[in-house]
């Protein structure tokens, strides 16, 4: 698995590709965290490469968005595969996250002045 | 029937998974449906690791996959101390914390989840699908034991 960060209008968007599991996951936790850390106003996830997620990606994800709570950074996440929105769906995640179809309606959204529904 | 013996290293825990997919799209299952038995058995064993073996790369586990006809039947076995079951159980859904979601999904993916009491050393952790009840992958609520 690899996670790639690259920066748009200061907007954090983390690429993630591969299967997030036991093994990958601690990968993911820490791009994410340092990039929410970072006092950057908003983290986006781009799960589009990810085919598979485990219950260790997702405790990473939830991780991220208890810190981006803390620091008040906008979290949001897109292109999620359909496997892994149903896992989160299944878990109840699914409204507890900010999740975009897309990048371009995530960067749309995320620019926009209301706050996301998971802050 | 097939039988991998591993070491207890998360990278290899893609090929458990692999070979879950193979043996359920076998027994007739979409890949979707036999990524969610992927999922179930991936976070059985990632159990095993963290929790049985406490993080140890250098023990073994084994999974038995068998395609019966009316079901599929799992079989984790790891030589680790015995499974405290009475300590096992998924957190509820809304303590949103990171971790606890494993044996939930267990729980949520397969029909039956028990430990074999016949096991002399280590644990055998039996998980099975009944083929009937495919496309039914939501067993929220289920008490059944799980690893």
């Amino acid at each position: 698995m690899k996670v790639q960060v690259r920066n748009l209008d200061n907007i954090s968007i983390l690429d993630c590709s591969g299967d997030v599991d036991l093994y990958s996951s601690p990968r993911l936790r820490e791009a994410l965290l340092a990039e929410i850390k970072a006092d950057g106003p908003s983290v986006l996830v781009n799960m589009s490469g990810v085919p598979y997620i485990d219950s260790s990606g997702i405790a990473t994800l939830v991780e991220g968005l208890q810190l981006s709570r803390q620091t008040k950074t906008r979290l949001g996440l897109f292109g999620l595969r359909p496997n892994a929105r149903s896992v989160l769906e299944l878990a109840r995640l699914h409204k507890v996250f900010t999740i975009f179809a897309a990048e371009a309606e995530a960067l749309e959204k995320i620019g926009s002045t209301k706050p996301f529904s998971g802050l | 029937m097939i039988r991998v013996v591993m070491g207890s290293e998360p990278r290899l825990l893609n090929i458990l998974r692999a070979v879950v997919i193979f043996r359920a799209q076998e027994a007739g299952l979409s890949y979707p449906e036999a990524e969610y038995l992927a999922l179930a058995i991936d976070e059985a064993a990632a159990n095993v690791i963290r929790h049985t073996y406490g993080g140890c790369h250098d023990a073994l586990l084994a999974l038995e996959v068998r395609n019966l006809p009316d079901r599929l039947e799992f079989l984790l076995e790891d030589w680790g101390p015995k499974v405290c079951e009475d300590l096992i159980h998924p957190r509820p859904l809304d303590d949103l914390r990171p971790g606890g979601l494993g044996t939930f999904f267990i729980n949520s993916f397969m029909d039956e989840c028990s430990y074999e009491q016949d096991c002399q050393e280590g644990n055998r952790l039996k998980l099975v699908k009944f083929l009937s009840r495919k496309g039914d992958w939501c067993n929220e609520g289920s008490s059944t034991q799980s690893g």
